[in-house]
């Protein structure tokens, strides 16, 4: 199974271009679609959800035409909303029953097996008899990736699941997605770095509603060798240094400023070489497309 | 305070929802204002003012429209008052203030008078509406006063501002203490209790003073103020600030403060409303919860079970079902459902006890009854609950951000619309079954076992759902076409309120046009839903078609996914309407235009579609073409003959006949002119003498024919006539329903009438101006000589000879005045040949149904034998007794009191309950089945199918015997002698008490009927067709007056009066000539209540002002101080004091306990020659008093009635 995006743009009422000619190659696996907050992740990831229009471009998937054969889409979609809420008063148990009937499952015995499975499997099943609007964000959230997965989705799309999650919330919801990702498309779209360099063997960096590269997150990280270079730096020099140098990140480390610079050479004496990391590319991809703009 | 206060303010002035909330009030300001304008024409305004000379913007109408308007305003109060906390929850700022250094007063004070101020300040665009309109060109200038702010600041401090208060802090306080969105509905739900419970209790007279303060809108409090208020009153009085005005509304604003006070007290700053108590566990619960998710933190492999996915129809369809179960099963376990249903069913039961009266008494709950109150009380919640729950079920998805998944699953948008559709159809069954419980509760509770389960069902499981349905597509389309739920509540509300209402009011009665509109729906026990079902369900199959109209373009235009506004999926229409919807989409418009065109062809082809301004346009176009022949010589009417055959099914007759003419005029008559009904088709119109029909005009019903030989006085001629009436198809509204399967009830304006017929000429004095016609006095004066030659019953007659054969269908049997000679069957049809053996007046009817008799006889003093027969529906035999009583009992005194009776039979038939009177004809009682023949009366109450009975038989000696001139006083000498008549049967049978019940009735519907007089009061013996005089001020001083000079010497002048005049030929007699035998049996010292009662219009205000007793050796003497002033009212409201020089009854009572009830007993009684200003009396008496007044038992008009008396 192959989605193939092709030069899908779209621009909203108010002027604001969520999706720049976006065109994508996604095969069976994990697929990270890493952004900023309002890069276009949510609009490229509704739109491939069915549940938004696109101005232009195309959306394959296997033989299915995305933007139009929307009912078939659904038939094998699963989706996770980036956010959303639940009916009151109904429990985990029933809503995701009444959501696996919804799908189309309409053998009570298949329906209850899968239910119960899903549930088990999100650790929710102690739980189930509790309404989900009761739940907390970790509980509510694996209820999500549930409801996602309950009717044999062949594209899963899910957006920013793991925003609020604790680390052990995390690394079970990962455990969960790379699992069901072998044989199927899942979809990723994050902030976090390390949910895509963890579990995607593919990615993309949006900005801006382009694509800014796209490739395997190792290829990626090669392509920077050589090009990271790290300083310990006092607070004051920060501003200096910025100026001075391609700096794409800085953090606080122990007293001191941690700068992480990208350049074909040694930038300074003072600045070590480093291990480039995916967190590196997606700094210094977004700030070149920054500059770019503030260029253009 | 005042940052959160500005905050909110910003916040609201930001929102374009407050100015389209500004911009909607401005212009129901402005509507309104327009219609009291007249901008629309005088109808409409005098529908909201009373008309006549009532201004649009007297400082009545204008309190009157600011109050009702401050009802609707209760949208802006939700939309303002109940959002502001719950916004916060909402958005998860909560967390933002409450983290924040500000007191809960602060927040709770900022946010509630922000809000407030908004509210009223979107509020105050109704009067700044309403001022605007009465600027504006189209306004009358006779029906706009001069201008003054005071007129509307006046009603918005008084009555809007508490009102908002009150519903405000309401809206709040539920809101925010609940957090809830639902209880911002529960709130409208008391608002309209509290309303309806004080509307049930003002029926009730003694609880008005209750009622007033209990209704939170004010509008009770209001009404019962102004209820005795004159035309002039109303132009120039404010409201005065009484206890009852400021008390009523002090109480709410008390409340609302009060709600308040408590919203304070009970609401926590923190993100939970739930008790501090519960966290605790909880927080235990997720810490146990995460140790166990960091045990299970290795990896494992994911084993998910198979599952095998269904699409297509029948997996479509079990979806529908099971979205359909699920919406039901939320409305019905919603608690505010029940709420709203429990409220309901409550007030219901409250009215249905109460209700169903007729002076005070009520109906048997036979099954249309009980069903017609239910329907009454329940519309209005069943519409709120389909209006509400609509708005939750289009909502659900995305109200609880459930939509990006759901929109997301693999099933057909309209599965969920239809399903949802479904879901409010099982409410509404559900609702008619509760309302079919209750109604059969009801009737057992009241021991009445009659069910007519027929009945129920089409009317619950057919009827009523059919028009639910068709609203409820309705409330789904606006919902889908609205931004959100509030806004859609609002809207649906409003277009439905546009599309039937306000239709109406601007002059649009087609119901073609009229949303749901349809003739309606009257169920008889005679005749089912007889010749009302067929047409109804034709409009409810258009309606309905354009229901599913609006479902199919509502599921096109649903909602689904994130991208699309409103005017995107209206500007992809086309796209989103697959060839599925386009064919059902097709087939709904098909059968909407065909039912419609079939509907056109029916009310505006095959019948004459006349809304009423076309109907007046036409009346004062005959006025223009014919009244000019008005004065022209016409032969009278001195026998009829007749035969009518009735086909009832058909609801078809034909009748054929002759009049025997005579010219009773001293000059020649050289053309006979005839008016006669459109709708009645003639194949003859001729006479026995050589003429020619020079004018036959059929569209306004006016022929003439003109003599080639003219007809000298005293020459006789015939007037042979043939004709038919065809019901054909159905008409927009009011069907004839004189013409029925069962209960044929025809009177002799089917028959042609010789001359022009003033009587058909346009009344009221603003639409003859409207349509250019001269002015004319509503009513001929009393010394109009020409008029003096008619009476009531006809211009073209003085007595007949009468003779009818009527036939009709096999099983029924028809009746028309006079003695059944013969009745024999032909070509399977029934024949009945009546023949009167005496003159009568000429005034007939024809009647025809499947009648069961009841027969008895009365000896009359002089020997003869009067048959009493009664033809009533079969199963309506509960009252029967009571009537033949009345026949009885009336025979025998008015025998007594005022001479013989004419005839040898008195006949009561019962016709169907599309009209709701009883008219006498001679010797023949037609009487509705909704007066009393369904009447509960119980001890105490007033026996009203006695009380009628005896009034109809009044008529045979005060109408049929004594017929006065058509001039002013004419229904003095008939209504108000009949109700005195009966009054004094009534007081024979059950005794005083009883009487004072129902007079106390009658002395105020004569004072709140003279506040709707729209051109002059008249005193009594000239009113002029005014049925608060004649009927309701004659019986209070008809029963004062032989009070006051004796019931035998009264009679006995009566007597006198009626062996002189009755059966007088032309010149009639007048109330002049009554009067002159009365005063000659009035005492001087009581002259006085002749001319103050029957010549002019006088009111008192007599009060007690204090009574005390001194008491001294077993000895009591009462000094009793009062003060009586008398009002003389010049018809036009404005009233003089004259001096106070009358004879007043003084009563002073003990009371006693007799069957475990305190009753007043007399002490003292005797009438008193008071004078005006405040006197002391001193009188002494042998026992304790208990109470004393003077006219204790209000025999005397007076507009404040309790204060006659005081206790000591």
């Amino acid at each position: 199974m192959q989605l193939s995006i092709r030069n899908l743009s779209k621009t909203y009422s108010n002027g604001v271009r969520a999706l720049n000619n976006v065109s994508l190659e996604i095969s069976t696996g994990m697929f990270g679609l890493l952004g900023p907050n309002g890069a276009g992740k949510s609009t490229l990831m509704r739109t491939l959800a069915t549940l938004q229009d696109a101005d232009s471009g195309e959306v394959q998937l296997g033989s299915l035409d995305v933007l139009r054969q929307k009912h078939e889409v659904r038939q094998t979609l699963g989706y996770l909303p980036q956010s959303f809420g639940v009916y009151p008063r109904v429990s985990a148990e029933e809503l995701l029953d009444h959501f696996a009937r919804l799908k189309g499952i309409h053998d009570r015995a298949e329906r209850a097996a899968r239910v119960e499975a899903l549930l088990r499997q999100t650790n929710l099943w102690e739980v189930r008899k509790r309404p989900v609007g009761k739940y907390s964000g970790g509980m509510k959230q694996r209820f999500g990736i549930a409801q996602a997965l309950i009717g044999n989705p062949s594209l899963v799309i899910v957006d920013e699941p793991t925003a609020g999650l604790d680390p052990a919330e995390r690394y079970r919801f990962h455990n969960l997605l790379s699992e069901i990702g072998e044989q199927i498309i899942v979809i990723l779209s994050t902030h976090i770095v390390e949910d895509v360099s963890d579990l995607c063997e593919r990615m993309a960096i949006i900005h801006r509603g382009e694509v800014l590269v796209q490739g395997q997150p190792l290829e990626l990280i090669r392509g920077a060798e050589g090009r990271i270079w790290e300083a310990s730096i006092e607070k004051t020099e920060l501003e200096a240094i910025q100026q001075q140098h391609n700096v794409i990140s800085s953090r606080h480390f122990a007293g001191k400023i941690l700068v992480r610079a990208w350049s074909e050479a040694q930038p300074a004496e003072r600045f070590e070489a480093a291990r480039p990391s995916l967190e590196d590319v997606y700094f210094f991809q977004i700030k070149s497309r920054e500059l770019a703009a503030a260029g253009a | 305070m005042y940052t959160i206060f500005l905050f909110e303010l910003r916040y609201r002035l930001k929102r374009p929802a407050t100015y389209i909330y500004m911009l909607l009030f401005l212009g129901v300001g402005l509507l309104y204002g327009s219609i009291l304008a007249g901008g629309l024409g005088p109808e409409p305004a005098g529908i909201l003012t009373g008309g006549g000379k009532n201004l649009g913007n007297s400082p009545y109408s204008l309190h009157l429209i600011l109050i009702s308007l401050a009802q609707i305003g209760i949208f802006a109060v939700a939309a303002f008052m109940g959002v502001p906390v719950i916004r916060d929850f909402e958005y998860h700022a909560h967390e933002l203030f409450f983290t924040k250094p500000i007191t809960k007063l602060d927040y709770l004070g900022g946010r509630y008078l922000g809000s407030l101020l908004l509210t009223v300040l979107v509020l105050i665009c109704i009067p700044l509406g309403l001022m605007i309109a009465f600027a504006m060109p189209y306004a009358i200038p006779e029906k706009v006063g001069p201008f003054s702010l005071s007129h509307y600041v006046v009603p918005f401090v008084m009555h809007v501002l508490p009102f908002t208060l009150f519903t405000g802090s309401i809206f709040f306080a539920t809101v925010s203490l609940s957090r809830n969105n639902l209880f911002i509905y529960l709130n409208a739900i008391v608002v309209i209790v509290l309303l309806s419970v004080a509307s049930a209790l003002t029926s009730e007279l003694d609880n008005k003073t209750l009622a007033s303060l209990l209704d939170p809108t004010g509008s009770t409090a209001f009404t019962n103020t102004t209820e005795y208020w004159t035309v002039a009153e109303r132009n120039t009085r404010t409201l005065p600030a009484t206890w009852i005005t400021v008390g009523n509304q002090a109480i709410w604003a008390a409340v609302g403060l009060g709600i308040l006070a408590l919203v304070y007290a009970r609401f926590r700053m923190a993100a939970s409303m739930e008790s501090g108590r519960a966290s605790a566990p909880k927080a235990a619960k997720a810490g146990a919860m995460l140790r166990q998710l960091g045990n299970s933190v290795t990896l494992q492999k994911v084993e998910l079970p198979k599952v095998r996915l269904r699409f297509g129809m029948g997996p479509y369809l079990g979806i529908l079902r099971r979205i359909m179960r699920q919406e039901f099963r939320w409305v019905i376990s919603s608690p505010i459902f029940w709420a709203i249903v429990g409220v309901g069913i409550l007030l219901s039961v409250v009215v249905l006890v109460f209700g169903g009266q007729l002076f005070g008494t009520p109906t048997l709950p036979v099954t249309y009854q009980v069903l017609a109150q239910l329907q009454g009380q329940l519309q209005l919640f069943i519409l709120a609950i389909i209006v509400f729950y609509t708005g939750e079920m289009v909502w659900r998805e995305r109200g609880n951000e459930l939509h990006e998944i759901y929109d997301a699953l693999p099933m057909p948008t309209w599965i969920t619309l239809a399903a949802k559709y479904l879901a409010i159809t099982g409410v509404i069954y559900l609702l008619m079954a509760v309302v079919m419980l209750v109604g059969l509760t009801t009737q057992v509770v009241q021991g009445f076992f009659t069910f007519n389960f027929p009945m129920y069902f089409a009317a619950l499981f057919f009827f009523w759902p059919i028009n639910l349905l068709i609203f409820s597509a309705l409330a789904f389309f606006v919902q889908i076409l609205s931004q959100n739920k509030f806004l859609g509540f609002f809207l649906t509300v409003l277009v439905y309120l546009g599309w039937t209402l306000a239709l109406g009011l601007i002059g649009v009665e087609d119901n073609l046009a009229s949303f749901s509109g349809s003739p309606g729906l009257v169920y008889s026990d005679m005749n089912g839903y007889g010749h009302y079902a067929g047409p109804y369900l034709i409009f409810k199959l258009y309606w309905g078609s354009l229901a599913a109209a609006m479902l199919i373009l509502g599921n096109a235009l649903w909602q689904r996914g994130t991208g699309d506004s409103l005017r995107d999926r209206l500007r992809s229409l086309g796209q989103r309407l697959d060839r599925r919807g386009q064919i059902a989409l097709g087939a709904a418009l098909a059968v909407f235009l065909g039912t419609g065109g079939f509907i056109y062809y029916n009310t505006h082809i095959l019948n004459d579609f006349q809304n009423s301004r076309e109907a007046q346009r036409q009346q004062a176009e005959q006025e223009k073409a014919y009244s000019r022949y008005a004065a022209l010589p016409m032969p009278r009417i001195t026998d009829v003959r007749i035969a009518v055959d009735l086909f009832p099914k058909d609801r078809n007759f034909d009748l054929r006949g002759s009049y025997r003419l005579e010219n009773k005029t001293d000059s020649a008559v050289r053309e006979v002119h005839l008016s006669f009904l459109t709708g009645v088709r003639y194949r003859e119109l001729a006479l026995s003498r050589p003429a020619e029909r020079t004018l036959y005009d059929t569209v306004m019903g006016y022929a003439i024919l003109r003599l080639a030989e003219p007809m000298l006085p005293g020459d006789t001629a015939e007037l042979r006539f043939e004709a038919e009436y065809r019901t054909r198809g159905f008409v927009n509204s009011g069907p004839n329903s004189q013409i029925v399967a069962n209960g044929t009830f025809l009177n002799h304006y089917y028959f042609p009438l010789i001359g022009y017929q003033r009587d058909f000429e346009l009344q009221d004095t603003d639409l003859r101006k409207k349509y250019g016609l001269p002015e004319r006095e509503r009513f001929p004066n009393i010394d109009d000589t020409a008029a003096l030659r008619n009476t009531l019953f006809a211009n073209d007659a003085d007595w007949i000879g009468f003779e009818a054969v009527v036939s009709t269908e096999p099983d029924q049997i028809a009746l028309a005045p006079g003695y059944l000679e013969r009745e024999w069957n032909e070509n399977g049809r029934r024949y009945f040949h009546y023949k009167m053996d005496s003159k009568m007046a000429k005034f007939w009817n024809i009647s025809s149904a499947r009648y069961t008799v009841q027969r008895d006889v009365w000896k009359a003093p002089d020997g003869r034998d009067i048959s009493l027969e009664i033809y009533h529906h079969a199963s309506h035999t509960y009252n029967l007794e009571r009537m033949m009583e009345g026949m009885k009992r009336s025979l025998e005194y008015y025998t007594e009191a005022f001479g013989p009776y004419q005839h040898r039979q008195v006949r009561i038939l019962e016709f169907p309950r599309y009209q709701g009177f009883a008219q006498s004809f001679a010797n023949t009682i037609p009487f509705s089945e909704a007066i009393g023949f369904i009447a509960d009366v119980k001890e105490g109450d007033v026996d009203y199918p006695l009380y009628i009975t005896a009034h109809e038989v009044a008529h045979q000696w005060w109408a049929h015997q004594v017929a006065g001139g058509a001039v002013q006083g004419f229904q003095f000498l008939s209504e108000t002698m009949s109700q005195y008549a009966a009054l004094m049967v009534m007081a024979h049978k059950f005794g005083p008490e009883e009487i004072r019940k129902y007079l106390k009735y009658e002395m105020n519907q004569y004072l709140q009927g003279r506040t709707g007089e729209r051109v002059e009061e008249k005193p009594a013996l000239l009113s002029e067709n005014q049925l608060y005089i004649h009927y309701n001020k004659g019986s209070v001083i008809m029963y004062a007056l032989q009070d006051y000079i004796g019931e035998d010497s009264l009679n006995a002048a009566l007597k006198r009066y009626v062996a002189q005049v009755r059966f007088q030929e032309p010149p009639y007699t007048t109330t002049r000539e009554w009067r002159r035998y009365v005063d000659a049996v009035t005492p001087d010292s009581v002259k006085h209540v002749l001319r103050d009662w029957f010549d002019e219009i006088t009111l008192y205000d007599l009060k007690t002002d204090s009574v005390r007793v001194d008491s001294a050796g077993g000895a009591y003497k009462v000094i009793l101080t009062y003060e009586a002033k008398k009002f003389r009212d010049d018809g036009r409201g404005e009233e003089t004091e004259v001096p106070v020089e009358d004879y007043v009854d003084v009563g002073i009572f003990a009371r006693e306990k007799t069957d475990g009830e305190w009753k007043p007993v007399p002490l003292y009684f005797r009438k008193h020659k008071l004078s005006s200003g405040v006197n002391t009396l001193e009188i002494p008496v042998d026992r304790k008093p208990y109470e004393a007044g003077i006219d204790p038992y209000n025999k005397l008009i007076d507009r404040k009635p309790d204060d006659n008396t005081r206790r000591f």
